[in-house]
């Protein structure tokens, strides 16, 4: 899908939080090609509103809320801003199958940190920017180092402050600049939660921690389920204390639409959602593997 | 009679004890080899019912069929029979948990019968 969007003009690559990109597209209309690691996406964007996300990594395809939590759970992304024609931008809209003046798409619309940032830039975003100097954009951690020699000199950007840190093409980096991302997931553990994903009768599964989901793989509202994946997870650490069975591998609810099932995974937690009909032996087994091999130190 | 059809789950093989135990945590019957069914675990299963039930309406008021908590060693595979009853399997983690969840749905009636 990402190799049939029109090209469209580059405004520059550019390095930020992922909230960033809708506080300050207002006024754009076009494609925000993301990379991440070796996964490439994309967001298409008409004036702030995000019309389609979409992630591919290797054979995993994410879309609408599973990229963009997926995006989300990194603290800064890099990404190319193109600015499409009209005649490009129709031309994209029919190639992703989504109408230009329909409304966000359900699952869109979960999204509660991207609605508001919006809508606040919505109301006057060139002021406000125009008011702040580019670094006042920048993450933190980004102000205190800045990079100079990632700037892109001279280029134009009549329609969009690039307020976030600018970069050169992917091609031409030859240093990274690596933030510390402790609930970022490796390349071979998305490999593992698409793997275990495809599994006849999962119907959905979530990497999260405490604070939030981290990765999503599947067609569902994650705050509901993250909810009960928590209550069940209290249970477990209520009686794992108690108990001198070992570690925990997991805990299954059985309800008769189905089975959720949370384990740990590295400092994190798996949440499965499965048909009533899914081979649980099946399941139990790759848990328990997941768990000889992190405690024989081998990472996934 | 209670204790012989408990007695159906300890003999299949690595499991350590069968029990029909009360929502508040009362033991009715139960049947054991080679474990100790302390207060401490009594807690544990009151626990995992009464949170479990919780967790379950939270589906859209679903009801409970079934709660598997595994460990490294052990695991525990809890299921109402009727009301406030719960059928409990305490296994080592070698033991065959379809045969286990079968037994259960087989001889769930006749558990029923007897309370």
């Amino acid at each position: 899908m990402i190799d049939q969007l029109p090209e469209g003009k580059s405004i520059g690559w550019m390095q930020a939080p992922p909230q960033w990109i809708f506080t300050h597209t207002v006024r754009f209309i076009g494609v925000v090609r993301v990379v991440i690691q070796d996964g490439e996406g994309f967001i298409l964007i008409k004036k702030g509103k995000p019309l389609m996300y979409f992630f591919k990594h290797g054979r995993i395809e994410l879309r609408g809320h599973a990229a963009l939590d997926y995006f989300n759970s990194h603290p800064t992304i890099e990404f190319n801003l193109c600015k499409y024609t009209p005649e490009e931008f129709a031309h994209a809209l029919k190639i992703c199958d989504v109408e230009e003046n329909q409304p966000e798409p359900a699952e869109m619309q979960e999204q509660a940190p991207v609605a508001p940032a919006r809508e606040e830039a919505a109301e006057e975003p060139a002021a406000e920017l125009q008011e702040m100097s580019p670094a006042e954009h920048l993450p933190a951690e980004l102000r205190e180092t800045p990079e100079p020699e990632r700037e892109i000199p001279g280029t134009p950007v009549p329609e969009i402050p690039v307020a976030a840190v600018p970069v050169k093409p992917v091609a031409a980096v030859t240093e990274r600049v690596f933030v510390p991302q402790p609930a970022v997931l490796e390349d071979p553990d998305i490999k593992i939660i698409g793997q275990i994903k495809k599994l006849n009768g999962i119907v959905a599964i979530s990497v999260f921690n405490d604070d939030r989901n981290i990765l999503l793989m599947g067609d569902v509202e994650i705050e509901p389920l993250l909810k009960i994946a928590r209550t069940m997870l209290a249970t477990a650490d209520k009686i794992t204390p108690v108990l001198y069975w070992g570690s925990f591998v997991h805990m299954t609810l059985q309800i008769p639409e189905g089975n959720v099932i949370i384990a740990p995974y590295h400092e994190n937690h798996l949440c499965i959602l499965t048909t009533r009909t899914i081979n649980i032996g099946h399941i139990r087994r790759i848990l328990r593997d997941l768990q000889q091999d992190r405690s024989q130190g081998i990472r996934l | 009679m209670l204790k012989q059809i408990l007695n159906k789950f300890l003999i299949l093989n690595d499991v350590q004890a069968a029990i029909v135990i009360e929502e508040n945590g009362e033991i009715i019957q139960s049947i054991k080899s080679g474990i100790v069914i302390n207060e401490e675990i009594q807690n544990v299963i009151a626990t995992i019912m009464l949170d479990s039930k919780k967790t379950a309406a939270q589906f859209g008021n679903a009801s409970l069929s079934m709660v598997f908590i595994e460990f490294s060693d052990y695991f525990l595979i809890l299921g109402p029979v009727m009301e406030e009853f719960y059928l409990v399997i305490i296994a080592k983690s070698t033991a065959n948990i379809g045969q286990i969840t079968y037994e259960m749905k087989k001889n769930q009636d006749a558990i029923v019968s007897l309370l």
